[in-house]
């Protein structure tokens, strides 16, 4: 359980973090072309998958262990859930996009415009992407010793 | 005749999930059935000829931030794209669900087939 070939390891360490820089622009772009908060995730936590498989479950827990991805699951949530409140206090209803009302109504087809989509983006994104990583790691955790065992 | 199509997938998705005895078939039939019912969702805001329903900077008139009425006319419907990424969503988490339950019962039971699972004990 060391992981793959040595050309799987090898083709994995170059092309790992292009994956994560593929999701990052997905994640940050994506109020104005395709994709999005979870497409964007969903590359993020997939370049973490590759690590996982190509290096090994131990190596993977070194570079990004189980509590941190927890944490950042919950940041994510509660990020969420917070931008929602702030347009309740701020503009008076639930989820309105107060920064592109009131304050900063920006250039359209600019990087930094359109209020709150981009945070709630790049919220979603490491939601997604926490919690897809810590699902495909859990599910590789629990393996059955000697299946049958328990068996009568 | 794609809904006809799309009936069929559904179609094909259900025999795999009745018939079959291993629970491994049974969630890639139940799955299959869900991505048939996504595919109808999202062909019924289709028209031929649609462009994707993405702003881009040629379409907007831009002296006072109007859409172009041609653009409105030429692309399909934004509504069922955004409804079946929230059903994707909720089917990668119940296809989570019923991995982990196959997993677990294969731990305890040793087998994937289900007329072999008849025991009720916890």
């Amino acid at each position: 359980m060391k992981g793959m070939s040595l050309i799987v390891k090898t083709i994995g360490s170059w092309v790992k973090m292009l994956i994560f820089v593929f999701g990052v622009y997905i994640v940050l772009f994506g109020h104005l072309t395709p994709g999005g908060g979870f497409a964007g995730g969903v590359i993020l936590a997939s370049s973490y998958i590759l690590l996982m498989l190509a290096f090994g479950k131990e190596q993977a827990q070194k570079n990004l262990p189980l509590s941190l991805v927890s944490r950042l699951d919950c940041l994510g949530a509660i990020l969420f859930v917070f931008i929602a409140v702030i347009g309740l206090a701020f503009g008076g209803a639930f989820f309105v996009n107060f920064l592109h009302r009131q304050y900063w109504p920006g250039e359209p087809f600019a990087l930094i415009s359109a209020g709150i989509i981009p945070l709630s983006n790049i919220v979603i994104g490491l939601k997604v992407g926490a919690s897809l990583f810590m699902v495909v790691f859990i599910l590789s955790i629990f393996r059955p010793e000697s299946p049958g065992d328990k068996k009568e | 005749m794609p809904y006809a199509l799309c009936f069929l997938l559904f179609m094909i998705g259900l025999y795999c999930a009745v018939v079959k005895k291993n629970m491994v078939k049974i969630v890639i039939g139940i799955m299959i059935m869900e991505y048939a019912v996504n595919l109808m969702l999202v062909m019924l805001g289709y028209h031929f000829g649609g462009v994707m329903p993405i702003v881009e900077r040629d379409q907007m008139i831009s002296a006072d931030g109007q859409i172009a009425a041609s653009f409105i006319s030429a692309s399909v419907d934004p509504l069922p794209q955004a409804l079946v990424l929230t059903a994707i969503v909720i089917s990668l988490g119940s296809l989570a669900l019923l991995i982990s339950i196959c997993i677990r019962t294969y731990e305890r039971y040793g087998t994937f087939d289900i007329t072999d699972i008849r025991r009720l004990k916890g």
